[in-house]
């Protein structure tokens, strides 16, 4: 699965991380029910944000441009 | 600083790779997982402790695994993850001591001594320690206190998962009496088998044996090696930035496929002196000595030859003529695994314009070139020749890779 941009709900907390609470994708909307784990990567000089969320049904990889404030999923894992 | 009063802590991320991707996903939790490259063929880079008691190594291939433990679930390596959270880790050490040696990227040493009046004691530090890298990653360290670095990297091992050992300098000879001398660091399979043929089997032993035998055996050495068994260890714990001075640039890779075709080996070769030129030039050295390395289809059969020039070099195209110039003189006549090119015999090199158009014109090119790339990442302008190899950049994790500096490569 390549990375696609996604519509999200996110709350922003001043001094924290952005934190990612709803996601569309084939427009169904999917709760993230836990963030399993955060972490940072660049590219070039473009900082990103990756976060490793579950929904219980699934696990997604929802990936923050800061720069460009957008969001995108970069991959998904349907638990069997 | 008096020697025999030092306090230093060993920290060991346990089954690293592994027990983040059991964090990122709950579904791997408490299960048989192994992590792989992101190759087709590359073997287990590290596992569980749910896998390695069904005998799942390091290092095995991925079919062999399998065999060992069929319910094990394969997991592709995900690198980046692994590079923040160490990275992360090693700076919560530093609000320690400013005294932390990066081992590798799941191992560091925090010499603690002047650190104690602040924090209470080191006890106190690695229990603070692993729970801020529980809070923080979920993750679980084993974690050793001793006298040296010597003993406080045994004292890790002893106890894993999870594990807290502390070894104080009243206990040295006790622990290290029975101790099998290959629990020591620096004691490989080599040595234990020489030790063994004399009669050498345990820590005690090593540290009683006669040192004029053992420098017989091993030269100078030998007396290192009675201090190992004696506990002794006068290594200081060097910060990243006071560690010896890099002495090669080098990248290498495992092809996805075996190659023949000489225009496919020179893409390759073309792709890591690019990778090596880079790194090279964003440090601001340049090398003399040009290294190549082939192995070949059968694994066991390899090439490695240098070649050193007349002026230092760190552009890319003049490190590809170099190791071009090398593979000419190998013999290749089977298929090609792997290949690697390193740059060594280095200097800190400031960029001068050269003086003819010519040159001046390609230092310029390389520079915008270097630009671009910082700016959007790395292969995001780069040889004609490289646009259609399938994997550029660097995909393993050396032992070498450290948080910073020269050392800290960006892997995919």
């Amino acid at each position: 699965m390549s990375a696609q941009p996604v519509r999200i709900a996110v709350v922003y907390h001043p001094g924290k991380r952005p934190k990612p609470i709803w996601f569309e994708l084939n427009n169904r909307q999917h709760h993230v029910k836990e963030t399993t784990y955060f972490w940072r990567d660049k590219a070039g000089d473009k900082r990103l944000l990756h976060y490793a969320v579950t929904t219980g049904e699934a696990l997604f990889e929802l990936v923050f441009d800061p720069a460009t404030e957008s969001w995108t999923i970069e991959s998904q894992q349907i638990d069997e | 600083m008096n020697k025999e009063h030092r306090t230093v802590l060993h920290l060991d991320l346990n089954a690293f790779f592994a027990s983040v991707e059991q964090q990122a996903n709950p579904e791997l939790r408490d299960k048989a997982i192994a992590v792989v490259g992101g190759h087709g063929r590359t073997v287990i880079t590290t596992s569980s402790y749910e896998a390695r008691a069904k005998g799942v190594k390091t290092g095995m291939a991925k079919w062999e695994a399998l065999r060992c433990c069929p319910e094990l679930i394969i997991v592709v390596g995900d690198n980046r993850k692994y590079t923040y959270t160490s990275t992360q880790i090693m700076n919560m050490m530093s609000d320690y001591t400013p005294l932390v040696e990066v081992y590798s990227i799941d191992e560091a040493w925090l010499d603690l001594t002047h650190s104690l009046n602040l924090f209470g004691n080191a006890e106190r530090i690695a229990y603070l320690l692993k729970a801020r890298i529980f809070q923080s990653f979920g993750l679980k360290c084993s974690i050793g206190i001793a006298p040296n670095k010597l003993l406080a990297k045994l004292a890790s091992d002893l106890k894993k998962p999870d594990g807290l050992t502390i070894i104080k300098p009243e206990d040295v000879s006790r622990v290290l009496e029975r101790m099998p001398i290959q629990e020591l660091c620096g004691v490989g399979k080599k040595m234990q088998r020489h030790l063994n043929m004399m009669s050498i089997y345990t820590c005690g032993e090593l540290g009683r044996a006669d040192e004029a035998r053992l420098t017989r055996k091993f030269g100078i050495l030998g007396k290192v090696y009675k201090a190992m068994g004696q506990g002794i260890d006068h290594s200081p714990v060097v910060q990243a930035e006071e560690t010896d001075e890099v002495k090669s640039v080098g990248h290498s890779m495992t092809l996805r496929r075996d190659v023949s075709a000489r225009e496919d080996i020179l893409k390759y070769l073309l792709q890591l002196s690019e990778m090596v030129g880079r790194r090279a030039r964003r440090y601001g050295v340049a090398g003399k000595t040009v290294h190549l390395y082939v192995r070949f289809a059968d694994y066991f059969s390899s090439f490695g030859k240098q070649n050193t020039l007349s002026n230092y070099i760190n552009q890319s195209d003049e490190i590809y003529k170099a190791v071009v110039n090398i593979l000419d003189l190998a013999d290749v006549s089977q298929p090609v695994r792997m290949l690697g090119v390193t740059l060594s015999n280095l200097q800190y090199h400031s960029l001068q314009m050269p003086l003819f158009e010519d040159e001046r014109r390609k230092a310029k090119m390389v520079l915008a070139m270097d630009a671009v790339n910082n700016k959007h990442g790395e292969f995001a302008v780069t040889f004609g020749s490289l646009l259609k190899n399938e994997e550029k950049g660097s995909h393993v994790i050396s032992p070498a890779w450290r948080p910073e500096g020269i050392r800290n490569i960006d892997v995919q």
